[in-house]
């Protein structure tokens, strides 16, 4: 009982971590960079899709569907404003501009969509079915299937179409991905807009087993850091498996020792594991240049 | 002065204005602690907030529950902040980048975590209240005293991080930030250095925390939130890392803006992470590193000083290498190479590009590791050790792409290298100086290595190389990029370094040094060597004239008719270059549709650069590139690709991880749709890459790589193909293979512009020719008036 | 060089505060942004209406009062640095604490030291007012988690035949010190708890807290959590099936309950020192009619969220106003005298009669509590509504 309950737990929420995760894995392995403020692409995909389908009324579909385009618009203002202009000199000061940028985003939504969390439900999202004796809901199940599905569709589409191959060929060697005709700053934008997408699409997800606010995405952005980085950033699988497995122990941890050793033990586990294994569990170390 | 100002104003301000100031000065102190790991040693710690949480806690619960005094407290909470700091770093040193990032913020949640829940000590949540403040000689020191101390203390951290950014540690620290490559070969230990940059960031981090219990007379775990570490790091890079005012400027904006915003109330975030943004946007560098900048450039050089003698400490050893070998992934890359290299002589390392030089200079470093074969320095063989005891055994060098410390000042970087690393009385900063007046810099002794041109690069890199006082010193293309002039004084150096007893190992392409000055030459080709001895023997060996050459009379010229099609490319005085002087000097070239035309030339003397420039990676100072009549220099690379000029780059450059098909079809990204049949045709072309299609690139030999370079460039449909060193690094048979490809497309009337090494090869194919030397246009003509010309042989082997 | 020029930028923001001395500043420190915007929203609205009403009634000694707020982002060393900055540069007469304990614990000792009255209209940590100070500038209207505690006991005792209560607390300061309340109270009547468990206010699923609870035989819940984290706790019963009786701290009053915890919303009972729903005495009516005037988005009183927000501050202004009238001085020590002088208001809570004594400094106690359940969007009395 302990256990199953546990599973489902973990498995919904670490597919949400993976979902996010995702978002860093898709600018890190075409431009070394990451939105540190990804949870607030999250906050904003749930808070575009409240507003459009609660206050605008507008059909689901159709809101979830503006939504992640607004989020992709974000995540490319997110490169041009606060990652291009210092990536292109070297300078790392990246990391705090979209941190700014982040703060800057979270508080005009708490002045513009208000400071009070809301409540987002779904009529089909309240059913649920019952597994060993243990009662899941049908968003426990959909939130898993859409990330492994979304990991599969980025493994897909990386490995398989023109546009995918052009995104790991400036990784690989940016300057011949140039001499191929690849518009490199467009792709690296590009990237951006798809991390902040998977990001919104996670908050749109989450919102009706939560609840949808200016600050809901802060600590799931940086849950899903650890994520990114455990799964070795580089690959969609291994950063999905790894969000797995982070939301399977933190929900076993809970579980098992209870809940004043969760925080700890997890962070804890994220250090040691890092220590073993450098280029996280899933990751492959990168070639060493002279 | 100033924290003097401070201090009085402190001593009579109200009771806000004193706590500003005690913050002010705290969050100085975390951000100077931080700046030693940010900003010395290139460390990045988001989890800085945790060690000020412990220096708090330790405080705290020592002054209450223990009854400890505060200065008994004080020492013990700095230095379990240290302990901690070593103990992290030890993970942490592993890991690079993002995910160093993310042990630093765990590390941060830990201890935020672990005082929430470790209750009986810590209090819980709701933290340790009425922390009693400091007190000595019998009188309590109220918060305007710990506001003083912590003035204090800050101005003495200022005192103490100059002394430390500018003692042989801390340019140990900046230079292992720099280049964790060249730190090793100076002899520094990079993994104690950074642990010791861990240890010191985080005692300050922690004395700043012990401050804060007895100012703010309470902790709790939510002081302590990631934020702040976000906050601290902002600190750094706001004011500029490792600048030695920048923490406070950091700390005197991350303070004292939100207060001045106090009220805007709830909007005051809003506010500042705008704010935030717009000073990062004007100071990526950080305030302090922009004005620095700023100020540097208004500074002029000076001083020229007395000529001094260098003197070596160490004796005169050979350096003798036997057998030689090394193979990657299979490939035989260096085989049986032995050769010796004797004190007061000049030895130089010779073959045509990709003949395995470097990779004898990387072993004879330490950087690779032979797998075969004996380096002896004196009577110990260094084979295998690593760099940074093979450099402090006496061995120096000097690296093709500079590897300066670059935000050491130039005396800095000297006095790192020496054996003192400039402790005191060890003279070595006066050794330094005399160096740099030896190798006849005549700059800036404390200008930044980074805003150097590159001729001083040059020269201060042979000067630290020869501060470790090595007994050889192992030099890596030195000449490369640098003017006549340049050169000449270059050569002149070398020989007056030689007369001094050391011996000097030579890799260099400017034929006219390598033959100016060598006592002896060995002649490297495809990793092994074909030809040992005087400049002269070597120079009139048919095996090196072979191998440089390839055999430029040797070959029939298959091409006697010149075509005259219409003109595709024209280019008019085309000027390039990377810094202050250019390498292509006002090239005028055509092309005419169906011709293959060659540009050739000694390595460096700017074939690469032209081809850059045609291709929009590189865009051009000066000049005109017209294609079918349209002019693109100022296009970028994909838009260039658009136009149909497509770049085989130097040095294959597939993508190593994407297959051989998939590096087949990027090749046509331009196209979207490209017919299988299409594909088919490249491999009939190309018929040893469908053996490999389904493998990664990375994994082929680099024959396979060149074809596939090729192959994937002629994907898109190019109206003109520029071909860059397609033979680099391949074995002779393959190099026939490869030319007899080329020689194919020729045929079918593919347009070609080829740069190549090996002149005669390239002579054999094309129509017409173009020698450049020293970036200009130094002859052109039909193959067969290129072939009998002397400048290419004057190009290739120097003047006889 | 840059520290002088930050020298001077601190010289010229000192020079400002000096200008009007009409007006009676009135100071309020309590987090505007992040998770708690919308409490602190809650006080500054009760604070404005109650100011402008004092003010159209021409305020109190001649004068008119002005609030000044700070943002405390909710972390205590935040919070001092605003208190410092609100009593020292802008000499306010009275400061308001938000509604984070620490950060209000934290400001007691100044606000002491400065001899300037505190008032908490919120944050209900037993220590706050009971700080060991003599004498003691702190003063409070709202709840206090050690009379709280007790009060949710006995109701469970009385209402669900409690013998093995669990608790699900918040993971923050208010959490831990209603554990300690809790366990005190239990530990008064012989009862352990069946278990005691934390959550993040982040957590979406708090499944594998309540699985523990029920596996160890909890027969009621004691619940201490915001509104959002509250509806998570329930959104979780409802997915376990578990259905347990629920006493709860007054957090489900702080926003929109039904809309965050669905159909089971009304299952849990919670403490409340008031509610705009239901009849109301004039005073309540006058209140909302100000607030829905002043404020567009409210449009009902189901829009006054953290009712208890707004009413508490509502009535400590009017007690302030009071305090400082029968003092007849804005003079710290005078003012403090003031506050054990007022002899009787009517305001929203209740009717007042001498609130504060010099050994009791909390306006409210467990007289004042009522049971409550959310009742489609309304804050009802429990059993009112079946």
């Amino acid at each position: 009982m302990l256990v199953t309950t546990a599973l489902i737990t973990g498995l919904g929420l670490g597919s949400m971590y993976g979902l996010l995760a995702l978002g860093f894995h898709v600018t890190y392995s075409v431009s070394a960079t990451v939105n540190f403020a990804q949870g607030s692409s999250m906050m904003l995909g749930a808070v575009f899709a409240y507003v459009f389908t609660v206050r605008l009324g507008l059909p689901l579909f159709a809101s979830v569907l503006i939504s992640l385009s607004l989020c992709a618009a974000y995540g490319a203002l997110v490169e041009l404003l606060a990652v291009r202009p210092f990536a292109r000199r070297g300078s790392n000061a990246w990391l705090m501009a979209t941190v700014a940028l982040g703060i800057v985003a979270d508080n005009t939504v708490l002045f513009t969509f208000g400071k009070e969390p809301r409540g987002f439900q779904m009529a089909w999202a309240q059913g649920g079915v019952d597994v060993a004796g243990v009662h899941v809901s049908y968003l426990q199940i959909v939130i898993p299937a859409v990330g492994l599905l979304f990991a599969f569709l980025l493994s897909f589409f990386s490995n398989k179409t023109r546009q995918g191959k052009a995104m790991l060929a400036v990784v690989q060697n940016p300057e011949a991905a140039r001499l191929m005709g690849i518009n490199v700053p467009v792709v690296i934008c590009g990237a951006y807009a798809l991390s902040t997408a998977f990001a919104g699409a996670g908050g749109i997800l989450i919102a009706p087993l939560f609840n949808v606010n200016a600050d809901m995405g802060t600590v799931f952005g940086l849950k899903a850091f650890a994520v990114a980085i455990l799964g070795g950033i580089g690959s969609a699988w291994g950063v999905m498996l790894a969000g797995l497995l982070f939301g399977v122990v933190e929900a076993l941890i809970t579980s098992f020792l209870g809940s004043t050793y969760t925080q700890i033990l997890t962070f804890a586990l994220v250090i040691v594991a890092l220590a073993l294994k450098p280029n996280g569990l899933f990751g492959k170390a990168e070639v060493k240049k002279v | 002065m100033i924290f003097s100002i401070f201090f009085i104003f402190t001593c009579y301000a109200n009771s806000y204005y004193v706590f500003i100031m005690a913050t002010l000065a705290l969050t100085a102190i975390s951000g100077i602690g931080l700046n030693i790991l940010l900003g010395l040693a290139g460390q990045v710690s988001f989890g800085h907030v945790g060690f000020y949480a412990i220096g708090a806690y330790t405080v705290a619960i020592l002054t209450t529950a223990a009854k400890l005094d505060f200065w008994l407290a004080l020492p013990l909470a700095i230095a379990l902040s240290a302990v901690v700091g070593g103990l992290l770093a030890l993970p942490a040193l592993r890991l690079r980048g993002p995910y160093l990032a993310m042990v630093t913020i765990a590390f941060g949640f830990v201890v935020e975590n672990g005082a929430a829940e470790w209750r009986e000590v810590t209090g819980g949540q709701n933290g340790i209240m009425s922390v009693p403040t400091i007190k000595a000689f019998g009188t309590a020191f109220g918060e305007r005293g710990v506001a003083l101390l912590s003035i204090v203390l800050c101005a003495v951290l200022v005192l103490g991080f100059r002394r430390l950014s500018r003692s042989q540690w801390g340019a140990a620290m900046r230079a292992v930030k720099d280049s964790e490559v060249a730190a090793e070969s100076v002899g520094l230990n990079p993994v104690a250095i950074k642990a010791l940059a861990f240890a010191l960031s985080a005692a300050c981090a922690g004395l700043a925390g012990a401050l804060f219990a007895p100012l703010s007379g309470f902790v709790t775990p939510s002081t302590f939130a990631f934020l702040q570490s976000i906050l601290f790091v902002l600190v750094v890079i706001v004011g500029g890392a490792g600048t030695l005012g920048g923490p406070l400027v950091g700390a005197a904006i991350v303070v004292l803006l939100p207060e001045a915003l106090a009220g805007l109330a709830e909007y005051r975030l809003l506010f500042f992470g705008a704010l935030m943004l717009v000073v990062l946007w004007l100071a990526p560098e950080g305030i302090v590193g922009q004005v620095q900048k700023w100020m540097r450039r208004r500074k002029a050089a000076v001083l020229p000083t007395l000529e001094m003698l260098l003197s070596p400490a160490r004796e005169k050893t050979p350096l003798t290498i036997s057998n030689l070998s090394i193979a990657f992934g299979g490939v035989k890359a260096v085989t049986n190479v032995g050769f010796t290299a004797r004190p007061g002589e000049v030895t130089s390392l010779i073959g045509p590009n990709g003949a395995g030089k470097t990779t004898v200079l990387n072993m004879l470093g330490g950087f690779y590791r032979p797998q075969a074969g004996q380096v002896r320095l004196g009577n110990e063989n260094i084979a295998g050790m690593p760099t940074w005891r093979i450099a402090r055994a006496g061995l120096a060098r000097t690296y093709q792409t500079s590897q300066l410390f670059g935000s050491l000042t130039v005396l800095e970087n000297l006095v790192i290298a020496s054996p003192g690393r400039g402790s005191s009385g060890s003279g070595d900063e006066k050794a330094a100086e005399g160096l740099l007046c030896f190798v006849g810099y005549r700059g800036d002794m404390h200008a930044r290595a980074a805003d150097l041109a590159h001729v001083d690069r040059r020269l201060i890199e042979i000067a630290r190389a020869l501060a470790t006082r090595p007994a050889v010193l192992l030099l890596d293309e030195p000449a490369a990029g640098l003017s006549r002039a340049d050169k000449e004084a270059l050569a002149a150096l070398l020989g007056r370094i030689a007369q001094s007893g050391i011996a000097v190992l030579l890799v260099e392409h400017d034929m006219d040094i390598v033959m100016g000055i060598s006592n002896h030459v060995v002649v490297l080709d495809a990793g092994t060597p074909i030809a040992e001895g005087t400049p002269q023997q070597v120079q009139q060996d048919p095996a090196v004239r072979k191998a440089y050459l390839g055999g430029i009379h040797e070959r029939p010229l298959t091409r006697t008719s010149t075509n005259e099609g219409q003109t595709l490319l024209e280019v008019g005085k085309l000027e390039a270059g990377y810094g202050a002087e250019p390498v292509l000097k006002g090239i005028d070239l055509r092309v005419n549709d169906g011709e293959l035309v060659a540009v050739l030339g000694a390595n460096g003397a700017g074939k690469s650069t032209l081809m850059r420039a045609l291709s929009g990676l590189h865009r051009p100072i000066a000049g005109s590139v017209k294609f079918e009549n349209r002019h693109m220099e100022e296009l970028s690379a994909h838009r260039v690709v658009a136009q149909g000029v497509v770049l085989v780059p130097e040095g294959r450059q597939v993508f190593p991880e994407l297959s051989v098909l998939d590096n087949l079809r990027l090749g046509g990204y331009l196209r979207k749709e490209i017919p299988d049949s299409e594909v088919e045709a490249l491999l009939e072309r190309f018929p040893r890459l469908r053996e490999r299609l389904r493998q990664r690139a990375g994994l082929l030999s680099g024959g396979e790589q060149q074809m596939l370079a090729i192959a994937r460039g002629l994907m898109g449909r190019p109206k003109l193909l520029l071909l860059d060193e397609p033979s680099l690094g391949l074995a002779p048979t393959v190099i026939e293979d490869l030319f007899a490809s080329l020689d194919r497309l020729r045929a079918e009337k593919v347009t070609i512009l080829l740069v190549d090494q090996m002149a005669g090869l390239a002579l054999a194919l094309a129509d017409r020719a173009y020698v450049i030397e020293g970036g200009r246009i130094s002859a052109s003509g039909s193959a067969a008036e290129i072939a009998a010309d002397g400048a290419l042989e004057k190009a290739y082997l120097g003047t006889q | 060089m840059f520290k002088r020029i930050v020298f001077l930028v601190v010289g010229i923001l000192a020079a400002f505060p000096a200008f009007s001395q009409e007006t009676i500043k009135i100071g309020l420190v309590t987090a505007l942004s992040g998770q708690s915007a919308a409490a602190g929203e809650a006080i500054t609205r009760g604070l404005q209406i109650a100011i402008d009403e004092l003010n159209t009634a021409g305020g109190v000694l001649g004068r008119k009062f002005e609030l000044v707020r700070r943002d405390d982002e909710a972390t205590p060393a935040k919070g001092v640095l605003a208190a410092r900055e609100l009593v020292f540069k802008e000499k306010v007469t009275v400061l308001f604490g938000g509604l984070d304990t620490p950060v209000s614990v934290a400001i007691v000792p100044i606000m002491n030291e400065a001899k300037v009255p505190f008032m908490g209209p919120w944050a209900a940590g037993t220590p706050i007012t009971k700080n060991g100070a003599n004498p003691n500038f702190v003063f409070r209207v709202s709840a206090v988690d050690e009379i709280v505690d007790k009060a949710m006991l006995q109701y469970a005792q009385k209402n669900f035949n409690t013998k093995k209560p669990g608790m699900i607390l918040i993971n923050n300061p208010w959490g831990q010190s209603n554990e300690a309340g809790l366990k005190a109270a239990l530990g008064a009547k012989g009862i352990t708890a069946a278990g005691i468990e934390k959550f993040e206010g982040s957590d979406v699923d708090v499944v594998p807290q309540l699985t523990r609870l029920k596996a160890a035989g909890a027969d009621t819940l004691f619940l201490v959590g915001n509104v959002g984290p509250s509806a998570q706790v329930v959104k979780s019963l409802d997915r376990m099936g578990w259905k347990v009786p629920i006493v709860s701290h007054w957090g489900p009053a702080g926003g929109r309950f039904t809309e965050l915890a669905g159909p089971s919303a009304p299952s849990v009972h919670f403490v409340q020192t008031y509610s705009f729903f239901g009849n109301q005495r004039p005073v309540g009516t006058k209140v909302l009619k100000m607030l829905m005037a002043k404020y567009p988005d409210i449009k009902s009183a189901g829009d006054v969220t953290a009712a208890v927000g707004v009413a508490n501050a509502y009535d400590a202004m009017h007690l302030v106003a009071l305090a400082i009238k029968s003092a007849g001085s804005t003079d710290g020590e005078k003012l403090r005298e003031g506050f054990y002088k007022i002899g009787s208001y009517d305001g929203l809570i209740k009717s007042y009669k001498s609130p504060f004594t010099p050994d009791n400094h909390d306006a409210i106690n467990e007289n004042d509590y009522v049971w409550t359940q959310f009742i489609n969007n309304e804050i009802l009395p429990v059993g009112m509504k079946k």
